[in-house]
């Protein structure tokens, strides 16, 4: 092994050329992007923009902004990302602990239980039948509630509990005589910031981004969230952009609408994008190592 | 018989005892147990569409039965085998990319500056918000035969241009590679969790005994988050057969579909487009078939060599 | 204990379960189903007296980004008019496939589809099991507009009857004469290159090759970035060229399917005919000396307009260059007709049935009064009609100047930023769909625009006299398209751009046809045949 060491400053030189090759690598793509938002969409069109700006326009933000139905649409999308994430955590949280615990019986039954929900599932109407009979269409409840947990959250929490939660922590406190949800709350949760914040996360920006579940179950447009109103107003269909220009009476008017698109499309993902971004590094603190078992242990 | 009945008798006891003791850990799984039985297992009875010949208005209960014939139809087909290969190759490509993201996660790790190490993270997860059309679209630009930034250097260095959008040979590379540019940096947030938990006793540990930063790396910090990245692995392998079709079906032309063309799109194209929701359906069940399959080789060979496993 | 609350539990969920399924598929009783009939005028409006509320479900195209179809002048106007109020359930195109699929299958069946993409497949399927009602005497009856243009023009007949006879659907018409929409996308060559060139415009291939070369050789626009020939879809180019090598003879509604030129009760599968052979040997030809556009296969729409607008095309199909690329380019380019092959073929082909969709609207058990329907649709085959639909109300929308509607001026210079699209967005939801029939008197677009016109009255001696629609089968049938003709349909797309590029070798055709005949061609040939002769005999 010693062959192979290296002294640790060389290490951190190393280590820090690294990281910022992939970052920079990474970052074009974002460049582009944002250097694409202001420029206008004919030299985008063209190939002329591929790093800096080239004839600056922010028409694409105008465009975006003018629309009033974004502001409502920010709204519930973030009411839509707290509700959610909330519920994610109340029912992830405390079932990820209780598969991580020895004393559980069934084990395997449970997994599979959760499993199988992975590999298999009933389609689409079934699905929408249940949330109809839920009295859950057309209220925030049918954006939030179908999909709340996955099975991957799941096991990957347990996992975690697993690794981070000794089971002599477990034993101790058993002992002195702590219920399962004292030891949940007061001992387990603190420990677990990480994972918490891990899931808070990629639960929020699914929700963030999800529009799906938006278009079949909502109808009333003041509950439209943000994704949707973007959509609307990109009013590109993704997929079938070909077949739209023979169904479409005028082409003039799918011109037009191509023009449209190219002009905001880039600007929409920053609109969208910016507030999850902000987010980021408050939740990196939580990442941060210090919370940890040997200050809780005495 | 008796002895039978004692047994049981005693187990039963064993069960309660436990029960009662650990109700609490029984009444932490109800919302999860509620959640998957309304919202997946009372729509599961959808599944049987895959073996009948499903009419909406007859709803899925009165839809008439046809057996395996969807099945038959969709394993006769001329394409069939291409489809399973393209697809199995391109999954097996990405899931060979695997480790790049831990490998990211540990670098990030050793950052000292806090700043840099924010800063670095925050861009470097970025590019996952960026919609699929939108990355299809830098790719056309980069690659276009005539305008693309990569075929202008080629000129430019007085090579041949090369028709990566409609060669069979590139779809592949160009698909993953561009996936990972997306993703990378998001992936390995939960590994960064992870490493956060590693306890820091036994680092300090280590440095007293003498070991590099690379040696607490291998022998600490892997061995640490191996459980994560087990789990992680045999969790992809329960998707393997799942590809995002959209980007798929947004890279492919007919000049590239030897490579390009997988299940996920074939089903899209003949499928949902048709409506024929039951063979949509049936290449479904077949994909999941595959899945557990996978799973459970997987699990069992992931038990055996690292002690890690998902049950 | 253990036992008692696992009891608990089950219950529970059994209960929740229960209320979950139950309602699933109970679907009420409509009111007033037998007031139907008595409830309708024969003619002139309003066609009820007694207010009639109509749920249709609605496919409503991107282009109308932001209106409101339940408060927009032209359905207002049409129910004050009609006593007929429609409640739309207008769904984006992004969801249409689930959300229809959703209102089929939940028991919530609207009281009609419009505009919906049902295919011929679903017409059949849902109209045998009785969830779609047979129109055929309600079309008798109370659709006289409908009903004159049938007797005009025995197509549109042809192409919604079902071969169980009946009819389920009202179609989307394009007027007969209206040829400048059926071209859609059409050539152009840039004349002031031609001029440049000292050429004509070309007449056969062989001259359109030579354009195409001096184009090249010329590079006008510079350093080598001249594209002679440039499109968004190899396939438009194909389309028009067959019309040169004798292929194609009766439309593109039916994939490579034609009438076999040496026995007219016969259809040809073209894909693997000589002419068809030769036809990619030309296109080929042009791919391999890069007068085609070597991103044709990938280019997106926007790209294209982008190059468009910097000229760099010598020729291309496309819609009109003056309305989409502005005065200065598109005043370049004059239009081509049919080129005269080698083997002497010279007709235009490219060309779209007049019968554009024929599930424009679709009625189903559900409805409480499908003559009331019938006739509330019927409306928009007629002038006044499709008056209403593409140019809306006058004195608000368009004015009468010199005997010809035009849109009045707010719609066409609109205030602001606003597009002429979204002005016309603001009163009318004709964008992105064609509804009851669409005439020229009553349209204004891209397609009346003088430049196309014009294209559309060089073209017109050479079209060919018959485009079938798309025909249509039966369940057995269906199936036999749905997986062998699937199959191959895409393989000779597959293998047809592949010869072009040279992928594959033009020498390998014998083992192309070879493939086709092994992947099931005489069992699809049949299905064909005996949807022809069908057609043939309705």
């Amino acid at each position: 092994m010693s062959r192979f060491s290296l002294s640790d400053k060389a290490f951190d030189r190393l280590n820090l050329i690294f990281v910022l090759l992939v970052t920079l690598i990474i970052i074009y793509p974002l460049i582009f992007v944002i250097s694409a938002s202001i420029s206008d969409p004919h030299a985008v069109n063209t190939g002329k923009m591929w790093l800096w700006p080239v004839d600056l326009t922010f028409e694409g933000f105008q465009r975006v902004f003018q629309n009033d139905a974004i502001w409502t649409g920010y709204k519930n999308t973030i009411l839509y990302t707290a509700v959610g994430v909330i519920i994610h955590l109340f029912v992830l949280l405390p079932a990820s602990y209780a598969l991580s615990r020895k004393e559980l019986m069934g084990k395997k039954a449970w997994l599979w239980f959760i499993l199988f929900t992975m590999l298999f599932n009933g389609g689409l109407i079934p699905t929408y039948l249940v949330v109809r009979n839920l009295q859950m269409l057309d209220t925030m409840w049918a954006i939030v509630i179908p999909g709340v947990v996955g099975a991957w959250s799941i096991l990957v929490a347990r996992t975690f509990f697993q690794q981070t939660i000794p089971d002599q922590l477990v034993e101790a406190a058993k002992i002195d005589g702590a219920s399962d949800i004292y030891l949940f709350f007061k001992v387990v949760l603190p420990l677990s910031m990480p994972i918490i914040a891990v899931m808070a996360l990629f639960h929020g920006v699914a929700l963030w981004n999800q529009y799906f579940n938006a278009l079949i179950y909502l109808r009333s447009e003041d509950k439209f969230p943000l994704q949707l109103i973007l959509r609307q107003i990109l009013i590109l269909n993704e997929v079938s952009a070909d077949s739209a220009s023979s169904a479409a009476g005028s082409a003039q008017s799918f011109a037009d609408q191509i023009k449209t698109a190219s002009l905001v499309k880039y600007a929409v993902i920053i609109v969208s994008a910016l507030p999850l971004l902000i987010v980021y590094p408050f939740l990196q603190r939580f990442f941060v190592k210090g919370v940890l078992i040997g200050s809780v242990k005495e | 018989m008796a002895k039978n009945q004692s047994i049981q008798k005693g187990r039963g006891a064993v069960i309660k005892k436990n029960f009662l003791r650990n109700w609490q850990l029984y009444l932490f799984m109800m919302p999860v147990f509620l959640y998957f039985f309304i919202f997946h297992y009372i729509p599961m009875y959808g599944v049987q569409i895959a073996f009948k010949d499903y009419f909406a208005t007859l709803g899925i209960w009165g839809s008439e039965w046809v057996g395996f014939e969807h099945f038959e139809r969709f394993f006769s087909s001329y394409y069939f085998w291409r489809l399973l290969k393209n697809t199995i190759i391109l999954n097996l490509y990405m899931l060979v990319l695997f480790p790049l993201p831990i490998i990211l996660a540990l670098a990030f790790n050793e950052l000292r500056n806090g700043a840099f190490k924010k800063w670095t993270q925050t861009l470097t997860y970025a590019p996952h918000f960026i919609s699929v059309v939108v990355v299809v679209g830098m790719l056309v630009a980069f690659l276009d035969p005539n305008t693309g930034l990569i075929n202008h250097l080629l000129r430019a260095l007085g090579m041949d241009t090369i028709p990566f959008l409609t060669s069979p040979d590139w779809f592949r590379h160009i698909f993953v590679w561009s996936g990972q540019w997306q993703t990378l940096g998001w992936s390995t947030i939960i590994y960064l969790a992870a490493l956060a938990g590693v306890n820091p006793e036994l680092h300090e540990a280590a440095k007293v005994d003498g070991a590099t930063r690379m040696q607490r790396i291998t022998r600490i910090n892997i061995p640490s988050i191996m459980p994560t990245i087990v789990i992680l692995f045999i969790l992809n392998i329960g998707n393997f057969m799942q590809i995002g079709f959209e980007k798929v079906l947004l890279m492919q032309n007919t000049l590239n579909s030897e490579t390009s063309d997988v299940i996920q799109t074939f089903v899209y194209e003949t499928g949902i487009l048709e409506g024929q929701y039951s063979f949509a359906a049936a290449v479904g069940l077949f994909e999941s078939a595959i899945n557990i399959v996978l799973l459970i080789t997987v699990n069992q060979i992931a038990r055996k060599v690292s002690e890690n496993s998902l049950w | 204990m253990l036992k008692k609350w696992f009891f608990f539990i089950a219950t529970l969920v059994f209960v929740s379960a229960l209320y979950a399924c139950s309602g699933g598929d109970d679907g009420d009783s409509k009111e007033g189903e037998a007031a139907g009939g008595d409830n309708v005028n024969a003619t002139g409006f309003p066609i009820v007296e007694e207010e009639l509320e109509l749920t249709i479900f609605a496919n409503k195209p991107a282009q109308n980004e932001g209106n409101d179809w339940n408060d927009i002048l032209i359905w207002n106007t049409y129910r004050d008019l009609t006593n007929i109020n429609v409640n739309w359930n207008s769904v984006s195109p992004d969801a249409l496939e689930e959300n229809r699929n959703l209102a089929l299958g939940s028991g919530d069946l609207p009281d009609a589809f419009f505009l919906a993409e049902l295919s011929n497949t679903d017409l059949l399927r849902y109209g045998s099991q009785g969830a779609f009602l047979p129109l055929n005497d309600l079309i008798d009856e109370y659709a006289p507009n409908l009903k004159a243009l049938m007797e005009n023009d025995p197509t549109i007949e042809k192409a919604i009857t079902f071969p169980d006879g009946n009819i389920y659907s009202m179609p989307s018409l394009i007027e007969d004469d209206f040829l400048s929409l059926r071209l859609s996308a059409r050539p152009w060559v840039n004349e002031d290159w031609l001029n440049e060139l000292d050429m004509d415009i070309p007449e056969t291939t062989g001259d359109f090759y030579e354009y195409l070369k001096a184009v090249k050789e010329l590079d006008p626009v510079g350093n080598g970035d001249t594209i002679p020939y440039g499109g968004t879809d190899i396939a438009e180019l194909v389309q028009w060229l067959s019309g040169s090598f004798g292929v194609m003879n009766h439309g593109a509604s039916n994939t490579n399917l034609d009438l076999d030129p040496n026995d007219d009760s016969k259809v040809r599968y073209y894909a693997t005919a000589d002419e068809y052979r030769e036809m990619l040997e030309y296109i080929h030809m042009l791919y391999e000396e890069g007068l085609i556009d070597q991103s044709i296969f990938t280019i997106e729409w926007g790209q294209f307009l982008a190059n468009a607008s910097d000229n760099l095309y010598g020729s291309m199909i496309f819609y009109d260059p003056i309305e989409l690329f502005g005065e200065e380019i598109g005043s370049q380019y004059n239009s081509l007709a049919a080129l005269e092959g080698p083997d002497g073929h010279q007709s235009y082909n490219k060309l779209s049935s007049s019968v554009w969709t024929p599930d424009n609207l679709v009625i189903t058990s559900e409805n409480p009064n499908p003559a009331a329907t019938v006739r509330w649709m019927d409306h928009f085959y007629g002038d006044e009609g499709a008056e209403l639909y593409y140019m809306g109300v006058e004195g608000e929308t368009f004015e009468i100047e010199d005997g010809e509607a035009v849109y009045s001026d707010h719609i066409l210079n609109p205030e602001g930023d606003m597009t002429f699209e979204q002005a016309i967005a603001q009163d009318l939801t004709w964008l992105g769909s064609i509804s009851g029939i669409i005439k020229a008197d009553y349209f204004q677009g891209g397609e009346t625009a003088p430049q196309s016109m014009e294209a559309a009255e060089k073209i017109e001696p050479q079209v060919i006299d018959e485009v079938w629609p798309r025909f249509t089968f039966t369940e057995e049938e269906n199936r036999i398209l749905q997986s062998t003709g699937e199959d191959i349909n895409k393989y000779v797309e597959e293998m047809r751009d592949k010869f072009i590029t040279g992928d594959e070798d033009l020498d390998n055709w014998d083992s192309y046809i070879q493939t086709i005949e092994q992947m099931g061609m005489e069992e699809l040939q049949e299905v064909y045949q005996a949807a022809y002769d069908r057609y043939q005999s309705n």
